[in-house]
């Protein structure tokens, strides 16, 4: 398994810088080693990876000769992170089939999904940086692939956030490493306050969580549809997959993680419920599963990969809506197969029974701490109130013969995506128990309930102020106040 | 003292990130942070020593650790290329924004 691993991490980068060298599409050997086959391939092989890796009896440690802490370790919330990755990649470059993108578009797709899978097995400081940065740099490129001037601020907007985040970071490191000569995640344990901090306010400017998210909706609603599905479904979770690690490896720092998994879940369905456009509802979904996933660090596997499924499916069907303005879908029905996805999606990251997003939700709801119990069940009424939005746009099924043949490549990705959630679910039975089912049913019916009554009715504009590129680096550094003040008091 | 002044440093790339106006001027503020943080990394390094850690034959000299500076080498060139790759961006956006100003491009390009 250890060569397997060496290799498997390897792979994606090999095959990424030389898929140049290889011949153009007009030969019959460069379509057999087309970008998308190339990208498939690679996507099929980390699935079967991750697959292996849930086998595996115990974590799978790599640790660098010598001892400055650098370590691979593989264990079984990798292997849930890995197969997110795999899955919703795989997704995508079936989605881009047929649209002819070009082969730099796949490159770096494929390092892309490397660096994920680097960020998600690595244990120690270094190798983290090295994955996120190499994450910085390729979502940049392909946040500007479309070559408009406004795709290319948007990108650069975010590459600025993440690099300066990433400086903080480096400084972290080099306290750490100061205090302790070792690189690992462990060493965090008697580090420096400052140092903590540091690191935190990184990792959480990284993964989009609560205030240092705010970057996060302007750039995951403006960016292409398949790319916001990558960024929503995987990229921003190795951010949170450090933290995740940090909080189970060492104890003090759970508590920091789980408060601001909380209020980063009920911050953003606040959000949320006050967008109206499509894809900015989704962005901001998006902010509150992140906290859900990091208020429950041991639960954090499987609810990753039900929302990096769900959320994938979602952005690649409202990118082939009319609109995205819900006012607009609201008066204009689209059609029914189009509609189809788009509710399963909703549903399943609302939890309803049936689909994985139930498994997972309720098998997070029963390992939060009580105190966490009721701000988690009020985001979820959150969620089921803002996803209605989705679930109740009107629809009527078209009689075009060609319904299904003009957008074959969404309709491969979708099977894709929705059947895995459908297998999922079978895979976590004991979820099924009549209290739970009960439960998950009457916080979806309030849900429902709300935006019935009242979302639907009330129009409220939230200001866009935060989300300015100054108020995100000021944003930064009061977070870093904050965080400091977090571990001076508490780990003290 | 040493530690103060690249603390200094790097809070003054900071200040600089979130004060000056011109897009330009962002990212040479951002280089002073990074040059603070590569100095920083030094200075840990230098800890224990300053001799370069060459075996030799007799007595050893106290060497600085060369894992910090091996370390800071990679996040050098990261740096640098995300600096090169923001700058190309830069020239592409002063086509349509000669004054370079954040926030002019920000209400441009907002939907």
């Amino acid at each position: 398994m250890t060569l397997w691993t060496i290799l498997w991490i390897a792979l994606p980068f090999l095959v990424g810088f030389s898929i140049y060298l290889l011949p153009g599409r007009d030969r019959i050997l460069g379509r057999i080693f087309d970008g998308r086959n190339l990208a498939l391939a690679i996507a099929l092989v980390s699935t079967a990876y991750a697959v292996g890796l849930f086998w595996q009896p115990a974590p799978l440690e790599l640790h660098l000769l010598d001892s400055f802490g650098v370590t691979l370790m593989a264990d079984s919330p990798s292997a849930f992170f890995i197969l997110t990755n795999a899955l919703v990649t795989a997704a995508v470059v079936l989605y881009c089939w047929p649209s002819g993108k070009s082969s730099f578009f796949y490159t770096q797709v494929i390092l892309l999904h490397g660096s994920v899978n680097a960020a998600f097995i690595c244990a120690d400081l270094i190798s983290l940086y090295v994955a996120l940065e190499v994450i910085s740099i390729t979502a940049f490129l392909l946040i500007a692939y479309p070559n408009s001037h406004r795709s290319l601020w948007v990108a650069m907007r975010y590459l600025f956030i993440s690099n300066t985040a990433m400086l903080f970071y480096l400084m972290g490191t080099a306290m750490v490493y100061r205090t302790h000569q070792t690189f690992a995640f462990t060493g965090l344990q008697g580090a420096p306050y400052e140092a903590i901090a540091l690191i935190f306010v990184a990792l959480l400017a990284k993964g989009g969580i609560f205030v240092s998210g705010l970057w996060l909706p302007l750039t995951h609603s403006e960016a292409e549809s398949p790319v916001s599905a990558l960024l929503s479904g995987v990229v921003v979770k190795a951010g949170v997959f450090p933290l995740v690690r940090c909080a189970l490896m060492v104890e003090e720092l759970a508590p920091v993680v789980r408060v601001f998994g909380v209020t980063a879940a009920l911050f953003g369905v606040l959000y949320a419920l006050v967008e109206t456009d499509a894809k900015r509802v989704l962005a901001c979904s998006t902010l509150s599963q992140l906290g859900w996933v990091l208020a429950v660090p041991e639960a954090a596997g499987l609810y990753v990969l039900a929302h990096g499924l769900g959320k994938a499916a979602l952005f690649l069907t409202v990118g082939n809506l009319p609109s995205r303005d819900l006012g607009l879908l609201r008066q204009q029905p689209m059609e029914t197969n189009l509609w189809m996805p788009l509710m399963l999606g909703s549903l399943s990251i609302s939890g309803l029974p049936l689909l994985a997003g139930f498994s997972a939700k309720t098998l997070l709801l029963k390992q939060a701490l009580p105190w966490q119990s009721l701000a988690l069940n009020g985001a979820a009424v959150g969620t089921a109130t803002l996803y209605a939005k989705f679930v109740f746009l009107p629809h009527q099924s078209s009689e075009k013969p060609e319904r299904w043949t003009a957008k074959l490549g969404l309709w491969m990705a979708l099977a894709l995506l929705l059947g895995a959630l459908f297998i999922l679910n079978l895979g976590y039975l004991d979820a099924y128990t009549g209290s739970s089912i009960v439960k998950t049913l009457l916080l979806i019916g309030a849900g429902f309930l709300i935006h019935e009554l009242l979302i639907q009715r009330i129009t409220l504009v939230l200001p866009r102020q935060m989300e300015d590129f100054e108020h995100l680096v000021g944003g930064m550094s009061l977070m870093l106040v904050v965080l400091f003040w977090m571990t001076w008091s508490w780990l003290a | 003292m040493l530690y103060a002044c690249v603390y200094a440093t790097i809070l003054l790339g900071f200040f600089g990130i979130l004060l000056k106006e011109n897009l330009v001027m962002k990212i040479i503020a951002m280089d002073v942070m990074s040059t603070g943080v590569i100095a920083l990394f030094v200075l840990v390094a230098a800890g224990g020593g300053r001799f370069t850690p060459i075996f030799i034959d007799g007595p050893q000299r106290d060497y600085a650790d060369p894992v910090p500076q091996a370390v800071i080498l990679t996040a050098i060139v990261i740096g640098f290329s995300i600096q090169a790759l923001m700058l190309v961006g830069v020239m592409k956006l002063a086509r349509d924004n000669p004054t370079l100003e954040t926030r002019a491009i920000e209400e441009e390009y907002r939907p």
